[in-house]
């Protein structure tokens, strides 16, 4: 806390001014059915930051949308209230014009444009200014907040790394001098250094002038240097007060930031209003849990898995070495995390055991069968599936036909007999259909199964991807990131579920994550990359004591001080 | 030898006039993801202008004239009939620019009827002698100008403004709104310089050795869409090879047709298409086309 507490005067709460944004009983409806926000009420005084937090799905992205004006392409409408922006109601209006204004959005997801150069999205984000001089100026201010970036100019957005993109993205934004910023979840995928780097950041652009709304699920990031923040629920606002408050409140502090995660000392005033705090929707956990090794589908069978192991893996890309010499094994029936930081080689590790990528040399061993030069499908017919960091869903189809998918392998019914709907495959689709009933109970899915995956909040499809490996009905499963962008609450849920399903199945498991009490509390063994080598492997435990795993992944001391003088010196890149 | 090297140069600038066209057409569909299938239509509007004014405005005039109202019907498009319904799925927007295409190639043909008006062009039957080798001056012609607008074309996007502000739209239209690009204004006048460009393609086509505007001029157009395709729809570079191609090849069938005419007569016609299918059946994307292929 101390680190990062502002040395500015903070803004009275409910500062006697007007306040710069002012949202008033603002609904939205995405597609004349789902109603996404049923009335937020929202005042963002000038000088100040405001965090908005939530559960995935509470609304926080769409009430961005609807201030930056960007519903429309998403598919949703302003159905009520309004939005007053400096003094002037903007409610619905263009978003060439909104930006004008000065009132900019960092979209979730970075959304850098890959293609193009750094110093062209530098451009892209300063299009809407005339000014040539005012262009230049924001131009130093951003190389001034971002060293790394001037480093990059003529590199392509797409190379950089998450947190060097994450740069990119608020440097871009602030290339049109907001006068208002609006953040959303810069954390996202990040690892915790990185985090550090960015709060700091947003931190200085605060106290440079720009009011920030900061939409966050590391609440704890969030809190800590937000002055006011607001809780949604739903679509509604469930909770608001100053930051500190808040993070003092035991709901939040339960809810938001996982007991365990808490070292704020100073914010220890209980929360006054704790509305609607009961009706909170909680994801997967209860679910899971109640339908879990209990009430498990009498078709259900145990996976009979083999042994997996790794033995000398190297990939390489061109000139890239992705993984060097990579060594683990996996006895069924047990939990594999592999971890590492961004770019270590996490991803490409999973790639080679489902056969996306072909390791240059070593060999990956199912039991008796080599995977090396199999394809994916073939892979997955040993009973391995897995799944995406990115999520790769069919957006535009309901659940349950994504779901489909993943019973694939176990389909019988040709094209033929499909196209023709020859009564046997009716009567194969029906118990299909059955079947991912069931798996979608036991992830907590069973009342989204109709509904289009574009309209599923980011923590739903995780589920849904989870889901649709189960329905292959795999010996093996691979996670790719479970958790990334849930806040602890919802990591806990799934780690629960996660477990559940393992010990009523017998699965065994391999699992890419950041997440550390995610990790440490779910995997019996774990595998450190870094770098593409692999510097450790060994028990939960072994791995937390473990001295080049907490300088590689946690970052030491003397490894932020590095990382920081690197960014001061800003040695010009050839 | 000789021939060979002959039809090459020819087969080149024909390709490269093809290219114009096709850049047009990728150039639509990256800033708006419609495929315009009344490309053709707005290329025979621009030429038909151009030859109904070159009498009295002479050539380079009624040229630019000819360019601006078609790229100003292009736009007219755009705003009038595909702004309203963007949000549908792009088979329906192609499917209507089907219908607008017919539409406007029937007008022009009834207005155009059994007549040919000569496009007014300067460059005649002459001919350039370079060492060894005849070319006619209009390939020289249509070569050298093709050259200027895309080097000119290429300039643009890469370094200025507006390209930075097209680029970004087609990479990802929802964040270039974030940064306030009006992406109704991007996609207005992609299809304007689309139409534009389309237009002076159209007056090389008209020129010399064809005897000038009549009501097959769109058709001819249409060997661009395999140009286009080849490329892979969404990208410029592609274009211009797939453009080069297509001249090409075309030119190497009628150049020598009688050796091949076991293959039977008019393969010229025909070979882009060929070619186009061999490439989709070993790049489905098209050469430099995206795949569609995301990192997992």
């Amino acid at each position: 806390m101390t680190s990062l507490a502002k040395d500015k005067p903070q803004p009275p709460t409910g500062a006697t001014g007007r306040p710069l944004l002012r949202i008033r009983d603002l609904r939205v409806t995405y597609g004349d059915s789902v109603n996404a926000l049923h009335g937020v009420d929202l005042d963002v005084p000038d000088g100040a930051i405001v965090a908005v937090l939530g559960n995935n799905g509470a609304g926080k992205s769409t009430l961005l949308r609807a201030i930056s004006g960007t519903l429309a392409l998403e598919g949703g409408r302003i159905s009520g209230g309004s939005v007053e922006y400096d003094g002037n109601d903007i409610t619905g209006n263009d978003p060439a014009r909104i930006v004008r204004g000065g009132l900019v959005q960092v979209p979730e997801g970075r959304r850098i444009f890959a293609e193009l150069t750094v110093d062209e999205n530098l451009r892209a984000g300063g299009l809407a200014t005339r000014d040539k001089v005012a262009k230049a100026e924001a131009r130093e201010r951003v190389f001034e907040l971002f060293p790394r970036l001037q480093e990059r100019t003529g590199q392509k957005g797409g190379l950089l790394s998450g947190g060097e993109q994450q740069m990119l993205a608020i440097g871009r934004a602030l290339m049109s001098r907001p006068r208002l910023l609006l953040l959303d979840e810069p954390s996202l995928g990040l690892a915790p250094k990185v985090v550090e780097q960015i709060a700091t950041i947003i931190g200085e652009i605060n106290r440079q002038g720009t009011v920030v709304v900061l939409v966050e699920q590391n609440a704890a990031m969030a809190l800590r240097i937000a002055d006011e923040a607001v809780v949604l629920e739903t679509g509604r606002v469930a909770l608001s007060g100053r930051a500190a408050d808040l993070a003092g409140s035991d709901e939040v502090r339960h809810r938001y930031l996982g007991i365990a995660t808490t070292d704020d000392p100073e914010g220890t005033a209980p929360a006054a209003p704790a509305a609607g705090g009961s009706g909170l929707t909680k994801a997967p956990a209860a679910d899971a849990e109640a339908a879990g090794p209990t009430s498990l589908p009498a078709g259900t069978r145990r996976a009979a898995a083999q042994r997996l192991s790794v033995q000398d893996v190297t990939v390489r890309f061109g000139g890239i070495t992705a993984l060097q010499d990579v060594s683990f094994t996996v006895e069924p029936g047990t939990t594999h995390a592999v971890i590492g930081p961004n770019g270590a080689g996490k991803s490409t590790c999973l790639n080679v055991l489902t056969g996306v990528y072909r390791a240059t040399s070593g060999t990956v061993r199912y039991g008796d069968t080599e995977l090396g030069g199999l394809r994916p499908h073939r892979i997955a017919q040993l009973g391995v599936a897995r799944t995406f960091q990115n999520l790769a869903l069919s957006a535009e189809a309901t659940v349950e036909r994504n779901l489909l998918v993943g019973r694939h392998r176990l389909t019988k019914a040709g094209m033929i007999a499909t196209g023709l709907s020859l009564p046997s495959a009716r009567r194969e689709l029906a118990e299909q259909r059955a079947r991912v009933r069931e798996v979608a109970a036991l992830v907590g899915l069973e009342n989204d199964l109709d509904r289009l995956v574009h309209v599923l909040p980011y923590g739903t499809r995780k589920r849904v991807e989870l889901a649709r490996a189960l329905c292959a009905e795999p010996d093996v499963l691979l996670l790719d990131e479970p958790v990334a962008g849930m806040n602890a609450g919802e990591s806990a849920a799934m780690s629960q579920a996660i477990a559940d399903l393992r010990g009523a199945l017998g699965l065994t498991i391999v699992l890419v994550e950041h997440d550390m009490p995610f990790v440490m509390g779910l995997a019996e063994s774990v595998t450190v990359l870094d770098f593409g080598r692999c510097i450790a492997d060994g028990t939960p435990a072994d791995i937390q004591r473990d001295p080049a795993v907490l300088q590689a992944y946690l970052g030491t001391v003397a490894a932020e001080e590095e990382l920081s003088h690197d960014d001061d010196a800003g040695d010009p890149q050839p | 030898m000789t021939e060979f090297i002959e039809l090459t140069i020819n087969g080149f600038s024909l390709g490269a006039i093809y290219a114009l066209i096709a850049i047009g057409f990728v150039l639509v569909f990256k800033a708006t993801g419609v495929v315009n299938f009344a490309h053709g239509s707005v290329l025979l509007l621009g030429a038909y202008v151009t030859a109904r004014t070159q009498e009295d405005l002479g050539f380079w005039v009624a040229l630019v004239v000819g360019a601006a109202v078609a790229g100003a019907g292009a736009a007219l498009i755009d705003v009038l009939l595909m702004r309203r319904v963007r949000a549908v799925d792009a088979g329906t927007l192609a499917i209507l620019t089907l219908g607008i295409d017919i539409v406007l190639a029937t007008e022009l043909t009834r207005r155009i009827g059994p007549d040919i008006f000569p496009s007014g062009a300067p460059w005649g039957s002459e001919v350039v002698r370079m060492g060894d080798y005849v070319i006619p001056e209009t390939r020289v012609a249509a070569a050298g100008i093709a050259i200027v607008i895309l080097t000119a074309f290429y300039t643009a996007f890469r370094f200025t403004d507006w390209g930075i502000a097209m680029r970004a739209a087609a990479a990802d239209g929802r964040t270039a709104a974030l940064m306030g690009v009006r992406l109704n204004r991007v996609a207005a006048g992609a299809w304007a310089l689309a139409g534009a460009i389309a237009a002076v393609a159209g007056v090389f086509f008209t020129s010399f050795p064809a005897p000038g505007v009549d009501n097959a001029t769109g058709l001819s157009a249409l060997a661009a869409i395999p140009a286009a395709v080849i490329g892979g729809l969404d990208s410029l570079f592609g274009a211009l090879v797939g453009g080069i191609m297509v001249g090409l090849v075309a030119t190497y069938c009628a150049g020598y047709q009688d050796e091949l005419s076991f293959l039977g007569r008019g393969l010229g016609e025909i070979a882009p298409y060929t070619v186009m299918l061999i490439v989709l059946l070993i790049r489905p994307a098209g050469l430099f086309g995206s795949r569609g292929v995301t990192r997992v």
